[in-house]
């Protein structure tokens, strides 16, 4: 066994699991207040990496700066997807819920396609191929960048979840629907941008992608998959499992290449999920299952 | 009931007699019609009438299609044969993910979530089976003829796959006055209330996916002998489960005419996107409309097209006929 | 609006006659005498490749409207070509649905998809109908190898590609006087990947040729994050990569070996795209530097090549003709050839008339187009292609070379002033 490659795969691993993170936060916020399971997440991510690319191509803004844009586009666009379709389907049975969302996916994705063209594009910024070496082991700049950023927008996440009002109200949803009916919280308003604030998350996190992966419109799903696998392990609904659970899926997905093929990684994450599913169904750090 | 059988059996012969009528063409779409409708109903089982949710079932179609293509492939065995066997296989694997998923006690979207794992496991480890053509996927050999379930026009696909569609309406009418129909029905409306009547909930929920895998195993032999190419990510990824369960939801869960209803509808609505809409320099809009159109179907329909269908039918037969 | 009703009342009427062709699985081969003859293009447009996809459908349109622009099928008076487009969304199901369709329509052939597994459904419905269908990009060998009659295919086959690569990397081994290459071998976990990365192993294998695979590496297709791959081929210490890759992996794959700093000699792909579009050198610039690709190539000196690129330039800014849009574009003009001879648009007159096929072109590396029994091109040849100066210039064999291949690379990928 070679440990400089195992500290370099847990590296790698553990950066990109930031980014994981911010996806799968998303996820677990708009999961735990709607009780909805967004299928779409993977295709508002690839929203927000084009996002971020037609910026830097028409102003030349870096996408570490842009990812606000990006964020506040997908926020507008979380809040209309809500209002027009989250919000009626919400009540249905859940398997009518994967339809409808399946159904803004496929028109997310291919509008994509359309808007942009199929041509995948890996645009050069100024940290895309900058690193730094401790010993042997390579730490990738944009991939550090975007880890860094992803906490930092994380954390701005909960505090807005903490200290403004509707992040209160979308926390006292999270936790008891009726009660914050009762509070007198406007519900459809909250539910809104709470759906706004996960498909933000999303779309901040595909900007600070640009720099590392090559944006096309189907790019996607298997992050779709991934992020599952993470709200799962970290707990439905929990933003600090969400968190927490991005990085081991990070580590475990990088690792797990040393043992078995690079094609079947994917089988790690679904493994643990399988796992998590049968013996913690509320995940590691969900507190209220 | 009287009326839907009449109407059902008016409904089967004109199907009987359509060929005589149409192109090849037309008939590669009821043939899809049909195989989705029956696909939808095999879901049905677990998921409209027993209640768990079920996300995975390309599993059971790629298990179905690999087993009996293989038994054909390398030791000569008749499809006709072959898709029992499959159908055991995967009845198999859906009683242990079913006796996993039920022990533990997993409802909703958990549930959900636990068949996309499986569903995603098994596709990742049918690619790297050798045996199976690994990554390769398994080039099937046309051979005419009845026995090797391979023929030359769309006709006897046609009459076999509406022999599919029958005998899945027979099954699933059977399940609904039987005993086991009954009990499905009443744990999926309140599983405690079933449980503590005194019904077996976990028995009856194998009983459920038992039946659900092996009927879409089945439809996993067809397809194989249909399109002559298997490969994991084109039958078993999650997109191809999300297409069995679309029309179902559609056309309305837990009754045995939502799959039908549900595939008669979206089967033509994407071919009839993808003709229209096809042109060069827009590659794309097609899917963007059918997704909308996918849209527009559950919010206004939200119980299924079914159950839209009996409330306008019910005021002209009279309250007192149930359907 | 006037193409829905074309089609509606055609509906009708396809009903109407459908009674007496549908039982006997005649294709409804409408209006045969007509002088549009109709031709169809399916092409996955949609889906993870549709990049590949959509290229293609491009050099199929422009085949057709060259061809009617010089005058159309003059044997049958000057008779124009219209072509059907079907997308086939990179799914079997949807790919025989859509050539059951084009069927319908009237398409006298098929020409399409670049994907085996799609090629291969609509190869066995165009067996089952009686339609000549003609391959233009799609390797695997098995296609061919199941008797169909109605089935050709203008491109290399996988072992025509592990042949030549094991020529060309003789060549280069023996000028270079080198002994031993210890390499790694990658390719995505789809279809193509599999086949090319296999049959290249297995041929290395067979021939007991020198060189030596440390590691075989296979990831899933549509792969974001290629660091841990590259972090296991760089503890291989290869002195050569041998990737077979798509558009998207291949950027990932170049970024990631300029990061973790992995030294080679070169980067030399047993055939595959990812290597040669525009997008791969406006992206990469001086990274793209070097790399070699063993692929079916448009012929440089060529006089037809030159018409079409600077056509297909025009057209479609920032593209050129390459392995995917000139195969494309080929598959139709052997196909026009073929109606130009048969002077009919009967199936079987048609397929007689692609069996005797010999159609000189210069437009792709390779002889004339001429099928064996099974209905491969057997003079359907790949080149070696090396960026050089970020433009790609065909280095092997040497007839057709522009320029002289450079092995092993003079500057590593991070010493680039990039």
């Amino acid at each position: 066994m070679d440990l400089n490659l195992i500290l370099q795969l847990t590296t790698s691993g553990f950066l990109l699991g930031g980014v994981y993170s911010l996806i799968a936060l998303g996820l677990s916020l708009i999961f735990g207040v709607m009780k909805v399971i967004n299928f779409a997440h993977g295709a508002m991510l690839v929203w927000g990496m084009y996002i971020a690319f037609t910026l830097m191509n028409w102003t030349g803004i870096d996408p570490f700066f842009s990812f606000a844009v990006s964020a506040a586009c997908l926020f507008v666009l979380g809040y209309i997807v809500q209002r027009t379709v989250v919000n009626r389907i919400m009540t249905f049975h859940e398997s009518m819920q994967v339809i409808a969302m399946v159904g803004v996916m496929m028109v997310l994705e291919n509008m994509a396609q359309l808007i942009w063209g199929p041509d995948p594009h890996s645009p050069h910024t100024k940290y895309s191929l900058s690193t730094v070496w401790l010993g042997s082991v390579m730490i990738d700049i944009p991939r550090l960048l975007a880890f860094i950023l992803a906490i930092l927008i994380a954390a701005a996440v909960f505090v807005f979840l903490k200290y403004t009002d509707i992040g209160k109200s979308i926390r006292a949803s999270a936790d008891n629907r009726i009660g914050a009916l009762i509070v007198g919280a406007n519900v459809n308003k909250v539910y809104a941008v709470c759906f706004g604030v996960g498909a933000a998350c999303v779309g901040a996190a595909g900007s600070l992608l640009v720099p590392l992966m090559p944006v096309s419109p189907h790019t996607g799903f298997p992050f779709k998959l991934t992020s599952f696998a993470i709200v799962i392990l970290g707990g439905m609904g929990s933003l600090p499992g969400a968190m927490i659970g991005g990085l081991m899926i990070g580590v475990a997905e990088s690792l797990g290449t040393v043992f078995i093929p690079s094609s079947l990684k994917q089988v790690i994450s679904f493994g643990i999920m399988v796992l998590i599913l049968l013996l913690r169904p509320k995940g590691l750090f969900g507190g209220k299952g | 009931m009287k009326i839907i059988y009449s109407f059902l059996s008016i409904l089967l012969l004109i199907l009987l007699l359509l060929p005589n009528f149409v192109s090849d063409y037309i008939l590669g779409i009821f043939v899809l019609i049909f195989f989705y409708a029956y696909m939808g109903q095999s879901w049905n089982v677990l998921t409209g009438y027993a209640g768990p949710i079920s996300l995975g079932h390309s599993l059971y179609l790629g298990i179905g299609a690999y087993i009996s293509t293989k038994l054909a492939m390398s030791f000569g065995v008749t499809p006709w044969i072959g898709m029992w066997v499959g159908g055991l296989g995967a009845a198999l694997v859906g009683l242990a993910i079913g006796f996993l998923g039920f022990r533990f006690g997993l409802k909703g979207v958990y549930f959900v979530l636990l068949t996309i794992a499986f569903g995603e496991i098994g596709r990742l480890t049918v690619l790297h089976l050798k045996p199976l053509g690994h990554m390769m996927g398994l080039f099937v050999d046309f051979k005419p003829g009845f026995v090797n379930f391979h023929f030359r026009g769309n006709l006897p696909y046609y009459y076999i796959a509406l022999g599919f569609v029958v005998f899945s309406l027979i099954v699933v009418r059977a399940l609904e006055v039987s005993k086991w129909g009954r009990y499905f029905v009443a744990l999926r409306e309140d599983e405690d209330a079933a449980e503590s009547l005194g019904v077996n909930v976990f028995k009856y929920k194998m009983i459920a996916i038992g039946i659900s895998s092996f009927m879409t195993a089945l439809g996993g032999t067809f397809y194989a002998n249909y399109i002559f190419y298997l490969h994991p990510t084109s039958v078993m990824s999650m997109w191809v489960s999300i297409e069995i369960i679309m029309r179902p939801i559609i056309g309305g869960l837990g009754t045995p005419f939502g799959p039908l209803i549900g595939s008669f509808l979206l089967t033509p609505l994407s071919e009839i996107a993808r003709s229209y809409f096809t042109k060069a320099g827009l590659e794309g809009i097609h899917i963007v409309i059918y997704g909308l159109l996918l849209i527009a179907a559950v919010l206004f329909f939200p119980g299924g097209i079914f159950a839209f269908i009996k409330k306008i039918v019910k005021p002209i037969l009279g309250e007192s006929k149930e359907i | 609006m006037k193409k829905k009703m074309n089609r509606r009342t055609f509906l009708k009427y396809s009903a109407a006659v459908g009674a007496t062709t549908a039982i006997a699985g005649v294709p409804t081969l409408l209006r045969a005498q007509a002088p549009e003859i109709k031709i169809a293009s399916i092409q996955p447009v949609t889906g993870v490749l549709s990049d590949i996809g959509i290229s293609m459908r491009r050099g199929n349109q422009m085949a057709v409207d060259d061809i009617n622009a010089k005058g159309g099928i003059k044997s049958m008076g000057g008779a124009k070509l219209r072509l059907l487009l079907g997308d086939s969304e990179a799914k079997e199901d949807v790919a025989r649905s859509e050539a059951e369709r084009v069927i319908k329509d009237g398409a006298t052939c098929l020409v399409g998809p670049f994907l085996s597994g799609n090629a291969m459904t609509i190869a066995t419905l165009c067996e089952q109908r009686g339609v000549p269908f003609v391959m233009d990009v799609a390797a695997a060998d098995d296609i061919t190898r199941k008797g169909f009659k109605y089935t050709f295919r203008v491109f290399a086959t996988t072992s025509k590609f592990a042949d030549s690569m094991l020529f060309y990397m003789d060549k280069i081994m023996k000028e270079k006087n080198i002994s031993k290459i210890r390499g790694v071998v990658t390719n995505t976990g789809d279809l193509f990947g599999r086949v090319q990365g296999a049959t290249f192993i297995k041929a290395l294998k067979d021939k007991k040729f020198p060189i030596e695979v440390l590691g075989h590496i296979e990831y899933p297709l549509g792969i974001q994050d290629l660091s841990a791959e590259i972090s296991k081929i760089k503890a291989l210490k290869p002195d050569v990569l041998f990737p077979v890759a798509r558009p998207g992996d291949a950027k990932l794959m170049i970024r990631e070996l300029y990061k973790q700093r992995v030294e080679l000699q070169g980067i030399i792909s047993p055939g595959s795209p990812g290597w040669y579009e525009p997008e791969f050198i406006r992206d990469m610039k001086a990274l793209a530097d070097f790399v070699m690709d063993n692929v079916p190539w448009y012929n440089p000196v060529g006089k037809m090549y030159k018409e079409v690129n600077s056509a297909f330039s025009k057209k479609f800014p920032g593209k050129y003709i390459d392995t995917n849009s000139g195969y494309a574009y080929l598959g139709v003009l052997v196909i026009a050839d073929a109606l130009e001879r048969a002077k009919s648009t009967k199936p079987d007159d048609i397929v007689a008339a692609l069996k005797k096929t010999y159609f000189k072109q210069d437009l792709m590396v390779g002889l004339a187009v001429s099928f064996d029994e099974r209905g491969d091109n057997v003079n359907a040849d790949t080149a070696m292609i090396q960026i050089i100066g970020q433009s790609i210039k065909v280095v092997l064999p040497e007839k057709a070379a522009e320029a002289k291949y450079i092995h092993p690379m003079p500057k590593q990928i991070w010493d680039r002033g990039v």
